[in-house]
C-alpha cells in the first residue's frame, strides 16, 4: 500500500520538458538555376542543445475526395514528375545546434544535364530532437514505467527554377453546398505553365443588394491538379439568391513578391440559394 | 508553459540576421543592415506522454486532455494550412531490460487533438493520429497551433520491470 501510494505522484504529473525545437526561416526556399544554391537558418531558442538531420524528398500538395489538402510524397519519383530531390543536396546533414544559437544549412544543385526549363521541387525535412530522457529517476526497481519521447519534423518546400519560368491556375466546376451554418466551397484547380501556382484564393458571398454575407481566404499552392474544400461561416440568412464570387491571385502575405511568380488573377461566380 | 510560448514568440527578430558591414562609398563609413529572411516556423515539444507507472496485466490509458499527454506547439504563418502527420510506434522497448522486453501500445482514432491558435484543449479538434489530418494556423495575434496525443499501453502480466520508451515523430508540412 505504501508503496502505491508513493507512485501517486507519478501517475498525476506529466514530463514537463525544457520546450525543444528549433526555429526555420524561410519556410519555402526558392532556389535560382543560375546561383544552384540557397541557404535555411535554425535557430535554437531552448536551453538544451537541439539535434538536427537534414533530409529531401519529393512530394506535393493534392487533395482527397472530401478536399483535404495532404502532402503526397513519392519516395521513387518518375521522369515525367519535377522532382528536385534527387539533385539538391544538404550541407550538414547531421548537427547540434546549441542553446541559443544559430546555424546555416546549406543547399547546392546539381541538376541533370539539358534539364528542360521549368520549375523543380523538392521538400527539405528538418528533424530535431532534444536530448532528454521521457522518463528518469526509478526508485523501485520493480516498477513498470512508461513515456515517450517526441521528435518533431519540420518540412519545407525547395522550389528550383530553371530558365524561363511562368505560372498559371485554370478554375472549373465551382460549386457550394450547405453544412450546418457554413458554406462549402470546392472547385476544380489545375495547375498551367512550368512552374507551381502559389499564391492565395479568396471568396465572398454577397446578397441581393450586394452586402457581404460570408468570406475566407487562405493561402493555395497548386502542383497539379486539386479540388481542395473552403468552409465559411454564414449563419442564418435570409432564403433566396445569393452570388458567391471566387478569384486566386499569385499574392501571398508571408513570402515577398521576388519569389512569387506573376500571374492573371482567376476568377468564377456562382449563384448560391439558400432555402 | 508561459516561458516557452513568450520565448518562440519572440523570435521573429529572428528572421532580420545582421550582416557583416561594409564601406560604403569614398566616406568610408560602415553600415550595418538587415537582410528579411522571410518568416519562421518553429514546432516545439511541450511535453512528453507519459504514462507513469503502470500496473502488468493492466492496460492504461493516457486521454490527449490528460494532463500526460504530449503536447506540440507549431507557431508560423497566419492563417496558412498545414498537413500534420505522425510517425507512431506500436511498441515499445524496455531500455533497461535484455533485448527483447517490449510493450503494445495503441492509439485511438481520437486520441490526438489540434486547436488553431490557443493553448487549450477546449474546443479543440479531435483526429486519428494514424491517419493525420490537416490544421491551420491561427489569425496574427495567435499564428499557432497545438496538437495533443494520448494513447493506451498494455503491459503483460509477465512484463519486466523498467522503463518503456519510444519516440512520436510529428511532421508539419506547409501546403
Amino acid at each position: 500500500m505504501r508503496r502505491a501510494l508513493r507512485f501517486i505522484p507519478i501517475l498525476l504529473c506529466a514530463t514537463r520538458l525544457g520546450a525543444q525545437g528549433v526555429v526555420i526561416a524561410p519556410h519555402a526556399l526558392f532556389i535560382d538555376g543560375r546561383a544552384r544554391s540557397g541557404s535555411v537558418l535554425l535557430y535554437n531558442p531552448n536551453t538544451e542543445p537541439v539535434e538536427v538531420s537534414i533530409s529531401l524528398l519529393f512530394g506535393y500538395p493534392v487533395t482527397d475526395s472530401l478536399g483535404r489538402i495532404v502532402l503526397r510524397t513519392i519516395d521513387h519519383p518518375d521522369s515525367t514528375m519535377r522532382s528536385a530531390a534527387g539533385w539538391i543536396q544538404a550541407f550538414p546533414r547531421r548537427l547540434t545546434v546549441p542553446p541559443l544559437e544559430r546555424q546555416t544549412i546549406r543547399l547546392l544543385a546539381s541538376p541533370p544535364p539539358g534539364l528542360p526549363a521549368g520549375e523543380y521541387w523538392a521538400r527539405l525535412v528538418i528533424a530535431a530532437r532534444g536530448g532528454q530522457a521521457p522518463v528518469t529517476g526509478v526508485t523501485d526497481t520493480a516498477a513498470v514505467k512508461v513515456g515517450l519521447t517526441l521528435e518533431v519534423r519540420t518540412i519545407i518546400g525547395v522550389y528550383y527554377r530553371q530558365g524561363a519560368v511562368r505560372t498559371g491556375v485554370a478554375m472549373s466546376n465551382l460549386r457550394t453546398a450547405l453544412a450546418g451554418d457554413s458554406l462549402v466551397v470546392r472547385s476544380r484547380l489545375v495547375q498551367q505553365g512550368n512552374a507551381a501556382y502559389i499564391g492565395t484564393v479568396q471568396g465572398v458571398l454577397t446578397d441581393p443588394t450586394g452586402a457581404t454575407r460570408g468570406e475566407f481566404k487562405a493561402p493555395i499552392g497548386v502542383y497539379y491538379t486539386m479540388e481542395p474544400r473552403y468552409a465559411m461561416r454564414i449563419g442564418a440568412l435570409t432564403p433566396g439568391r445569393y452570388w458567391l464570387k471566387v478569384k486566386l491571385t499569385t499574392e501571398r502575405e508571408d513570402l515577398g513578391p521576388e519569389v512569387l511568380l506573376p500571374s492573371a488573377v482567376a476568377r468564377d461566380s456562382v449563384e448560391v440559394g439558400i432555402p | 508553459m508561459s516561458r516557452a510560448v513568450v520565448r518562440v514568440g519572440a523570435l521573429v527578430a529572428l528572421v532580420l540576421v545582421a550582416r557583416a558591414g561594409r564601406a560604403q562609398g569614398v566616406s568610408g563609413q560602415v553600415g550595418i543592415d538587415a537582410e528579411v529572411i522571410g518568416q519562421g516556423m518553429a514546432i516545439t515539444s511541450l511535453r512528453n506522454l507519459n504514462f507513469g507507472t503502470v500496473i502488468k496485466g493492466v492496460p492504461s490509458a493516457v486521454l490527449p486532455t490528460d494532463a500526460a499527454a504530449g503536447e506540440w506547439q507549431v507557431q508560423g504563418n497566419k492563417n496558412a494550412t498545414v498537413s500534420i502527420v505522425f510517425t507512431l510506434p506500436t511498441r515499445l522497448t524496455n531500455v533497461q531490460a535484455l533485448p527483447g522486453s517490449t510493450m503494445p501500445i495503441a492509439f485511438g482514432p481520437t486520441a490526438a487533438l489540434w486547436n488553431r491558435g490557443t493553448n487549450t484543449v477546449a474546443g479543440a479538434t479531435p483526429f486519428d493520429p494514424t491517419a493525420g489530418t490537416t490544421g491551420k494556423f491561427g489569425p496574427p495575434a495567435n499564428p499557432y497551433i497545438y496538437l495533443w496525443i494520448g494513447g493506451t499501453v498494455t503491459p503483460a502480466a509477465t512484463a519486466k520491470p523498467g522503463i518503456y520508451t519510444g519516440t512520436i515523430i510529428v511532421s508539419i508540412a506547409y501546403l
